[in-house]
């Protein structure tokens, strides 16, 4: 008997010896203390829900092997179901909105970050094949699961009444299956990427100055100096790393149900799978951006894997010495901050 | 009480958006058929059998451009009668829908009862006749079986005799299938003829026919609604007469009634009592006693009612001082102040009525309990009117039918009694000379120290209970007190895991040189053994696929019509039992009365036939009235008959001023219109509109009293006082023989013999004219008399009930004071009880097996449960057999819920593989199994021992392989109820 | 216009499971799948009570809210009923649902739960009335013949009320008055926002 029952019991008891209380002198006193009235003392509604915790739920026995079908009434669904329609849509929908808006401002104020000396027409190898093969590995299966996924968050409210019922469910029946196959090449890019470029990623003290420059994203000419990756790289680093992680943890939970627990598992699981997925793709859609038109020659490092050898100067100034200082020893590592050029 | 949909566009509007879609979407035949599962497919799976007798009623959806026939019928599982509404098409049973016009179930049901469309279904059915040969099943023609069968019943009959073959009939019966069985045996010669009130209520009926007059449930349960105090006393009505708690529980709401619930085990009725007291197993005289002590104690009782209408009750009241507070608690658990206000309750709180089952009969005092409840009734005045009365639920749809018509090793159809008067009236009735059938029955030897019998004193003596029918077949052939050992069973629609002892009952099946088992599914008795030979299936259908009538707990005889053709190549029992008969050379004059019609595979009487016959013959217990075109009537006017009267209004057509089902006795014939009685044993209503007094069956006077009543008589009576049986004579000195016709007094005289002395002894039960019946009741007098109960029953083994301990006792302390009844002889077969439970106590039993075992029902399963557990709708909601164990009994041996467990039963090193279902419904010490499981043994699955196909969806150990011993001396019951275990987690 | 509700009387329910086998009957449903079930609370205990539970039919449903394709809709009885061709499979209405209603065919390891099914208050779904179309996916259409759903029509001890709200919560009152207790309108202040007081 768990604490439950015997809390109930309790209860139980004392609504009997208030009962009894009222009833009075109509009995012996030997009979008040035995009398087992199952009428006077059924368990009510009101008194269950009351004494119910949050997230809790009235529950019993049944007779089918199916233990999901005890729990009789669980007012904390409709909870998870009004932060599903509420919480999650309205951050999915402010992610997406506040990253475009946001960019289009940055693009406004900004404009297109170019290479401030030009191309230099030398290249050097930034990502090597393996590095870019992680990346659209994990790309393009992000491109898929995001949209997918966003269907299944905002396509009722803005695709369905353009595509009809039939239609748009069947494109979603398609991008769930999509969502449910594609995450394992997802997961597949996440640990290839990580492994190739955790070593670039430990956040040290270069990062701290590249920040405190605002990266040199708010001021043309301003270059801090950066390794292979960049503070601002690092963060998306490690916020595809992470956030990967959870979205992938979670969503293997929700494809083995069976192995994530109880029903108030897969609904935690749910919920942090959605607020992650709505940040996550704040953040990419930023790198998105930065990686495209947001920057001049930063496509061709994961394109065709060489960048302008100006352009990595600029950005990768440190990074640029180490390379060159691997194949020129005599150059003398960099040390401190340097204006770029 | 449900609300009818209210308007709605018109779209979707009922029947006129039927009529548009019926014209707008004809669908042809071809494509109902496929929905219906009739299609080519369906038949090809059993290409060698003949399309027209095969029938795969698998049914989905109606059709709505088909016509659909609605047909009635009755559930076929508890005794409560349900009717239930068939919806078919092209000969499909494709909806089921609710009776609200049915006074008893007002159109709802159990989980059983809406499930029952599946029957028909039957995908687990025993599809056609199979025999053993070398240990496979092997499927036959109904011919070879028959004439196998046939052929070894009269070899049998040859080296052994008629008694060697043990005919177990079944409460799925029909009353026409049930007396037709009972003449059955009593052509074939023997009275080994049994059904399943043997192991429910034998004892109910022993113990009450014994105190009153007649062994039925007095009131029923729609008067329930009437009652101000309601006992259930071992009955868990919720889970085992689910519609019975409708009324029960609109009674208590609208009367705020006391329902006082008695029983060792938390149950779902207890759930909705008002009083739950908790008692240990088999204490239930005890208990009672305990009640009167304190009845008489504070002068509660009904002095007058006890004046007028009983007899005895004063040594029950020097009896009951043997069971003060004190002596009770020790024996029951119960305190004082408990049964005290029970006590109280139960007589100053009235209406009252008393509601007992299993729980009560299933003992070896099960007589004495079923007594003691009486005494509790008599004494507080709560029998003969509405809201009292002795409410015994009865177990299965026809058990009242079936018990009524003599399948019993005790008695004749109507409980005409195997002396030679009773058989005289049948073979007057059936129309083939007394001697004829007295030729039937087998002349015994003597031995074992006993006298010899001639066919006569044979045929008048007692058969041996289905309860120990495998002792019979195992035991020593001296030991057994017939020509020889049971050598052929010959089981209709019995389970053959209902009764204790199963290892023993393996042993009796392989020694059978016979085994037949006709039913529509195979039952334990075709998988519990491995017999390579001699065992035949043969498939039944069930009372859906027939016409026939069949009687409900409260007497209510209901018509229940064919819904559709027997499905695959099953028959109904009619045919089979003229087969049989044919075969074995006596269907010409067995079936001579009846109207003879083409069958499926052959000829067979019908149903109505049948029941005219019954109408004929049925005057002691007022079987003559209901005429099948009476009860078809009925039901077809069920919203005619009120709720709680369940009377019918006198200006209503066909059935004005009558009861709903011409609940028995519906005396004289059915041109004299009886209305059926409501209530039994009722003197607040005249004779002919179902009032009655007590039945004097049991002499004048004794001990110098009388036992007539004294001052208590229906209304309208011309007799104010208690009187004798009705005979003839008793009209002649009345004066009142001038009232017979002419024809009634020529029948008089035939039966007779024109002999004036015979004449007179002619009574109200022998006449076949009706006349005396006629006579009596319109001077407002009883047929059978007018007389007291009897609260001592001198001629049982306990004249006054005493509490005996259990064979197999938790308490070894009690035993010494309560010990159980000597050894003896019952029934043709040795009772050894007291040796057993000496020998218990003297190895200390009860220290290795702590814990006392008792069984019951589960709502979805019944009986055996084969046919339920066939059922997917109903499987599905019990899995797995179980043990309920106390919180407190499974920690300590670290049990857990939904965890494997072994029981260990005391005898023979029974035991049984069952999940545990932790719960507090039971105390500590005391554990729970259902009855309804079978197909496992000892821990081994026997799914592969059913013929493929047929094996039950849900399997699992039954109970009764660790109940034991035990054995009531007056009825052969079981104790089903109390045995010990020991349990471990397996 | 009628607002459809069940109301499971639980000082009348004796967990029969009538309603249980009667939905299975009238819609075949297959093993499994349980749109209606019974569930005993403190069994065993003095107190025990036992409630028939399916899809409530709630007043603004949380499964509707959820539905990533929006398959829910409500009928003009406020039954509320899904389109399996819209379905997805996705689970989310399970996740939704206070009673434990939406059943999947499949035990739904990588999201192949298969399409929903519920109960719906014997009122079929979105193709044409008394169809085989409908019945295939749905069962009968209990309504559009001028019926009430069977497990109510069916309940043993007429526990289980269906039929307009207001008229069911009348009906359930008298009791309470009558009998003088009541343990509640199960589940109605979690699927309608209201209890019924006596």
């Amino acid at each position: 008997m768990n604490m439950k029952t015997l809390a109930q019991r309790f209860v139980a008891v004392l609504g009997v010896v208030a009962m009894l209380g009222v009833a009075g002198m109509a009995f012996t006193p030997a009979a008040q203390a035995q009398q087992i009235n199952p009428t006077a003392e059924s368990v009510t509604e009101d008194a269950l829900l009351q004494a119910l915790q949050e997230g809790d739920k009235i529950e019993g026995r049944v007779s089918i092997p199916d233990d999901l079908s005890s729990g009789l009434i669980k007012p904390g669904n409709a909870s998870w179901a009004s932060t599903h329609t509420g919480t999650v849509r309205f951050l999915t929908i402010a992610a997406v909105v506040g990253a475009v808006v946001v960019l289009a401002l940055f693009y406004m104020i900004r404009g297109r970050i170019m290479i401030d000396g030009k191309m230099s027409g030398i290249r050097i190898l930034r990502f090597t094949a393996i590095e870019r093969f992680a990346h659209w590995l994990m790309a393009g299966s992000f491109i898929v699961l995001a949209l997918t996924g966003l269907n299944l968050v905002l396509g009722r409210t803005m695709i369905l009444p353009w595509l009809g019922e039939g239609a748009f469910s069947t494109i979603t029946v398609w991008g769930k299956v999509a969502h449910n196959y594609v995450g394992w090449a997802f997961m597949l890019g996440l640990i290839l990427s990580f492994l190739v470029w955790v070593a670039h990623n430990i956040p040290n003290k270069v990062d701290a100055e590249w920040v405190a420059q605002g990266g040199g994203l708010f001021k043309k000419g301003v270059h801090p100096p950066a390794k292979k990756f960049n503070a601002g790289q690092k963060v998306i680093f490690w916020a595809t790393t992470l956030g990967g992680a959870a979205l992938s943890f979670t969503g293997f939970m929700m494809l083995f149900p069976v192995l994530a627990g109880t029903q108030a598992d897969w609904q935690f699981y749910q919920l942090i799978h959605g607020i992650v997925a709505a940040g996550l793709s704040f953040v990419i859609i930023a790198h998105i951006y930065i990686g495209s038109i947001g920057m001049e020659g930063a496509f061709d490092a994961m394109g065709s894997g060489e960048v302008d050898l100006n352009w990595a100067k600029e950005h990768h100034s440190l990074w640029v010495e180490e390379v060159q200082g691997k194949a020129d020893p005599a150059d003398p590592p960099a040390k401190g901050t340097q204006p770029a050029e | 009480m449900l609300v009818k949909r209210r308007s709605k566009d018109a779209s979707r509007s009922g029947l006129a958006a039927f009529a548009q879609n019926v014209a707008a979407k004809p669908v042809d035949r071809r494509s109902f058929l496929r929905t219906s599962g009739l299609a080519v497919g369906g038949l090809a799976a059993f290409g060698a059998i003949g399309a027209t007798t095969v029938q795969r009623a698998e049914a989905g959806m109606m059709d709505f451009s088909q016509p659909v026939e609605v047909k009635t019928n009755i559930c076929t599982h508890c005794s409560v009668g349900c009717t239930v509404k068939a919806e078919v098409q092209n000969g499909v049973w494709v909806g089921q829908e609710p009776a609200w016009d049915s006074p008893i179930n007002r159109g709802t049901h159990c989980a059983k009862g809406a499930s029952v469309r599946e029957l028909v279904h039957g995908d687990r059915r025993l599809k056609y006749p199979m025999k053993k040969e070398n240990g496979e099943w092997v499927r036959v023609s109904w011919e070879q079986a028959i004439d196998e069968i046939g052929d070894k019943m009269l070899d049998i009959r040859e080296k052994n005799g008629a008694d060697s073959a043990y005919l177990l009939g079944s409460a799925k019966f029909s009353n026409e299938g049930a007396y037709l069985f009972r003449k059955f045996a009593a052509f074939w010669g023997t009275n080994n003829v049994d059904h399943q009130a043997r192991i429910c209520h034998s004892t109910t009926v022993a113990g009450v026919a014994n105190t009153w007059g007649y062994g039925a449930m007095t009131n029923s349960y729609n008067d329930i609604r009437n009652s101000k105090t309601i006992i259930f006393m071992g009955s868990n009505a919720a889970e085992a007469h689910p519609v019975s708690l409708q009324h029960i529980l609109t009674g208590k709401e609208t009367n705020r009634a006391n329902v006082i619930v008695i029983d060792p085990r938390f149950t779902r009725t207890a759930a909705h009592a008002t009083d739950y007291i908790r008692m240990r197993p088999g204490t239930d005289i005890a208990i009672i006693w305990g009640i009167m002590w304190h009845i008489f104690e504070n002068d509660w009782q009904d002095q007058e009612y006890i004046d007028q209408r009983v007899w005895g009750m004063d040594q029950i009241r020097e009896a009951v001082k043997a069971y003060p507070p004190e002596v009770v608690e020790r024996i029951s658990g119960i305190s004082g102040p408990e049964l005290r206000r029970v006590a109280e309750t139960f007589a100053t709180q009235g209406p009252a009525t008393f509601i007992w089952c299993m729980g009560g009969t299933q003992h070896t005092v099960g007589t004495a309990n079923v007594r003691t409840y009486c005494n509790l009734l008599l004494a507080t005045g709560n029998v003969g009117s509405n809201g009292s009365g002795a409410n015994i639920f009865r177990g299965h749809c026809n058990v009242q039918g079936a018990t009524d018509f003599g399948l019993d090793i005790g008695s004749l159809p109507c409980y005409y009694g195997l002396s030679e008067g009773g058989w005289r009236h049948w073979s007057r009735v059936w129309d083939v000379p007394y001697e004829y059938l007295q030729a039937r029955f087998d002349e015994v030897p003597a031995k074992g120290g006993r006298d010899a019998r001639d066919r006569q004193a044979n045929m008048q003596m007692a058969g041996i209970p289905s309860t120990r029918w495998f002792d019979a077949a195992t035991l020593d052939a001296d030991d057994v007190d017939q020509r020889d050992n049971i050598k052929a069973m010959i089981v209709f629609g019995h389970g053959g895991n209902t009764v204790p002892r199963m290892g023993d009952s393996l042993k009796g099946m392989n020694a059978l040189d016979l085994l037949v088992v006709a039913d529509p599914h195979p039952t334990t008795f075709a998988a519990l053994h491995d017999r390579p030979d001699n065992t035949y299936l043969l498939p039944i259908s069930t009372q859906f696929e027939c016409d026939g009538s069949r009687t409900a707990s409260n007497r209510s005889v209901q018509w229940g019509e064919k819904v559709v053709e027997p499905i695959f190549e099953s028959d109904n029992d009619y045919a089979v039992i003229y087969r049989l008969s044919e075969k074995l050379g006596f269907a010409d004059e067995m079936f001579k009365p009846y109207d003879m019609v083409q069958g499926k595979f052959s000829m067979e009487p019908t149903a109505e036939s049948i029941l005219r016959e019954i109408n004929r013959g049925g005057w002691s217990t007022g079987y003559t009235g209901q005429s099948p075109e009476r009860i078809k009537a009925h039901m077809a006017n069920q919203d005619k008959f009120d709720l709680v009267t369940l009377r019918a209004p006198a200006d209503a057509e066909e059935v004005g001023g009558d009861f709903y089902g011409l609940p028995w006795p519906c005396w004289g014939t059915p041109e004299f219109g009886h209305p059926g009685t409501h209530i039994l044993y009722n003197p607040n209503v005249a004779v002919k509109d179902g009032g009655g007094g007590f039945r004097p069956r049991f002499g004048l006077d004794r001990e110098g009293e009388t036992l007539l009543a004294e001052g208590s008589y229906p209304v309208g009576s011309e007799i104010e006082d208690g009187y004798p049986q009705f005979t003839y004579g008793i009209l002649q000195s009345l004066g009142w023989d001038t009232d017979l016709t002419a024809d009634e007094l020529a029948t008089i005289q035939r039966i007779g013999n024109n002999d004036p002395e015979a004449m007179a002894k002619v009574s109200w039960s022998l006449d076949l004219s009706g006349g005396i019946q006629r006579v009596a009741i319109e001077h407002g007098c009883v047929p059978f008399g007018n007389g007291k109960a009897r609260a001592v029953a001198w001629n049982l083994p306990d004249p006054i009930p005493v509490h005996r301990e259990p064979i197999y006792s938790p308490r070894p302390d009690l035993v010494a004071d309560y010990p159980t009844r000597e050894d003896g002889r019952q029934f043709r077969v040795p009772n050894i009880g007291h040796t057993l439970q000496a020998s218990a106590v003297d190895r200390n039993l009860a220290d290795s097996f702590p814990i006392v075992l008792t069984s019951g029902r589960l709502v979805e399963y019944e009986g055996g449960g084969e046919e339920t557990r066939s059922n997917p709708w109903l499987a599905e909601l019990q899995q797995d057999m179980f043990v309920e164990i106390n919180p407190t009994d499974a920690a300590a041996r670290g049990i857990t819920d939904g965890g494997w467990v072994w029981v260990n039963g005391p005898e023979n090193d029974s035991k049984a593989r069952v999940k545990a279902l932790v719960t507090e419904r039971v105390a500590s010490g005391v554990a729970f199994m259902p009855f309804h499981f079978a197909g496992w043994f000892q821990g081994e699955d026997q799914r592969g021992n059913y013929p493929a196909g047929t094996d039950p969806i849900v399997l699992g150990e039954s109970v009764n392989t660790v109940t034991s011993y035990g054995y009531d001396p007056v009825t052969g019951m079981h104790e089903g109820k109390v045995t010990l275990c020991q349990i471990s987690a397996a | 216009m009628a607002r459809m509700k069940f109301l499971c009387d639980a000082d009348r329910c004796i967990e029969c499971n009538a309603c249980v086998t009667a939905c299975k009957n009238e819609h075949e449903v297959p093993w499994g799948i349980n749109r209606r079930r019974v569930v005993t609370i403190n069994d065993g205990l003095p107190g025990e009570r036992s409630v028939s539970m399916a899809c409530m039919h709630c007043t603004d449903a949380p499964c509707a809210a959820v539905c990533p394709v929006d398959c829910f809709y409500t009928t003009d009885d406020a039954v509320v009923l899904h389109s399996k061709d819209t379905c997805i499979g996705c689970g989310y209405c399970f996740y939704a649902c206070p009673f434990g209603a939406p059943q999947y065919p499949k035990v739904g390891n990588f999201g192949t739960r298969g399409k929903m099914d519920k109960c719906t208050y014997c009122a079929g779904g979105p193709e044409a009335d008394m169809t085989e179309a409908e019945y295939v996916k749905y069962g009968s259409n209990r309504l559009a013949e001028g019926k009430l759903p069977l497990c109510a029509e069916m309940c043993s001890t007429k526990s289980l009320l269906a039929g307009d709200g207001d008229i069911i919560a009348e009906i359930y009152k008298e009791r309470v008055v009558t009998r003088g207790y009541g343990s509640g309108a199960w589940g109605w202040r979690t699927a309608y926002g209201d209890a019924i007081t006596v």
